[in-house]
């Protein structure tokens, strides 16, 4: 991508410290869940923001490229991704700062102090996410024609499965081998529970817990960024949303099997 | 059409779009946002299954719908355009449907499956339904960006 200067930064920065902080934006967006459009928008306002003449940017899956130039220097420099998350307080925060920015008075150390404070006062989850989650999985289940019966199981299990899938994030534990036990445990505890409040459709009702699981903004990302350009970085989230929806199934399987269901 | 229906299903999905929107971090305030994102394009995708259309198509006329009204809200409202798509957009993936046709595969392979024509069938409508749907979902929602984008209305 390419921007124009909007308007002189205080002082005329070195090019290497411009492209890092415009990386380290561009890293914390994508963490967040920004599409890859919005990354290099953002990452664009930073660097004209602190005085960059042109910007190209390339956004992959698990890095970002940035060349910039102040004539007649060119840089180009690379930053590491680390596991893409959602978080829209943080997001938005982000988006907030790169306006400012870009309106100039800043430098780049201000720009770096200023993303420093952001990351450690942007608000974390509150405390009641576990019960939003019970609550937005037990409307799935409703929408997936489950009975009242398993309803109460579903928001069980599936609170239960956001504070073991929050403790094995905090280990750093695979993502993927998460994702499996997640839905095992939610699923053989929704099981259990619907098959003692009565519930008639107990295979049904295993998989509610585990549609917080469901990489729904990885998958529209994917899309996004296919229609908009980058077959690259779409494949990629795709590849990674398949691959995350089978290892999602084989912790329901495991969980059918233990149970005897769905045979 | 049969309104307790679409009321069940309306709530259900701005309930689980809200829940969602905790998960994802979204400010206190802008919750409201999100219910109302995911009880729009649930509501509309009951009325159109509600006269006989597919799941697909019903999928994708709702997302449509809410991608056009999401892009005409006033900016800015505590949650990013593309989060509030994505999160009325949720409660309409075809998660049950994904699971069965994964299952199906799984069944297919087993050491002495039972009614294997049958269940390849299955596990392929499944398999095509949840590609489809998907396919609908980020079509309906990409076109109401793209083009509104264009003209200004970011």
């Amino acid at each position: 991508m390419k921007a124009e200067l909007l308007q002189p930064a205080l002082g005329r920065e070195s090019l290497e410290e411009i492209a890092t902080v415009a990386l380290d934006f561009g890293r914390l967006l994508m963490e967040t869940g920004a599409s890859a459009r919005n990354v290099e928008e953002i990452t664009g306002q930073v660097a004209a923001g602190l005085g960059a003449e042109r910007v190209d940017t390339r956004v992959g899956y698990a890095s970002l490229a940035i060349t910039l130039g102040i004539r007649p220097d060119w840089i180009t420099c690379m930053r590491k991704v680390g596991p893409l998350g959602v978080n829209q307080r943080l997001y938005h925060a982000l988006r907030a700062t790169a306006a400012e920015i870009e309106r100039g008075g800043f430098t780049a150390a201000k720009a770096r102090a200023e993303v420093d404070r952001l990351v450690r006062a942007s608000p974390r989850h509150p405390g009641w996410v576990v019960l939003a989650v019970g609550v937005a999985c037990a409307a799935f289940g409703q929408l997936l024609d489950v009975d009242w019966a398993g309803v109460g199981p579903i928001f069980v299990a599936a609170a239960l499965g956001q504070i073991v899938r929050h403790q094995l994030a905090s280990h750093k534990i695979n993502v993927f081998l998460s994702t499996t036990v997640v839905a095992f445990l939610a699923s053989t505890l929704c099981g259990l529970g619907a098959r003692w409040a009565g519930s008639q459709a107990v295979a049904r009702d295993m998989t509610g817990p585990v549609l917080l699981l469901v990489p729904g903004v990885p998958a529209f990302n994917a899309q996004f960024d296919i229609l908009e350009g980058r077959p690259t970085l779409g494949s990629a989230r795709a590849v990674w949303v398949a691959v995350n929806l089978v290892f999602i199934t084989v912790g329901v399987w495991l969980a059918r099997g233990l149970l005897g269901e769905g045979r | 059409m049969d309104l307790p229906l679409l009321l069940h299903h309306t709530v259900c999905g701005g309930l689980a779009a809200a829940g969602l929107g905790v998960l994802f971090n979204v400010g206190f305030r802008a919750l409201s946002w999100c219910a109302a994102s995911g009880a729009l394009m649930l509501a509309v995708r009951t009325v159109a299954l509600g006269f006989g259309w597919s799941m697909e198509a019903a999928s994708f006329v709702a997302a449509l719908a809410g991608g056009v009204v999401v892009q005409l809200l006033p900016s800015p409202i505590g949650v990013s355009r593309n989060a509030l798509h994505i999160l009325g957009c949720i409660p309409m993936l075809p998660g049950g449907f994904a699971a069965k046709a994964i299952l199906g595969l799984f069944a297919i392979t087993a050491q002495h499956p039972v009614a294997t024509n049958e269940t390849i069938i299955t596990a392929v409508d499944n398999t095509l339904r949840v590609m489809f749907t998907v396919g609908a979902l980020g079509i309906g929602l990409a076109i109401p960006t793209l083009v509104l984008r264009v003209r200004g209305m970011k």
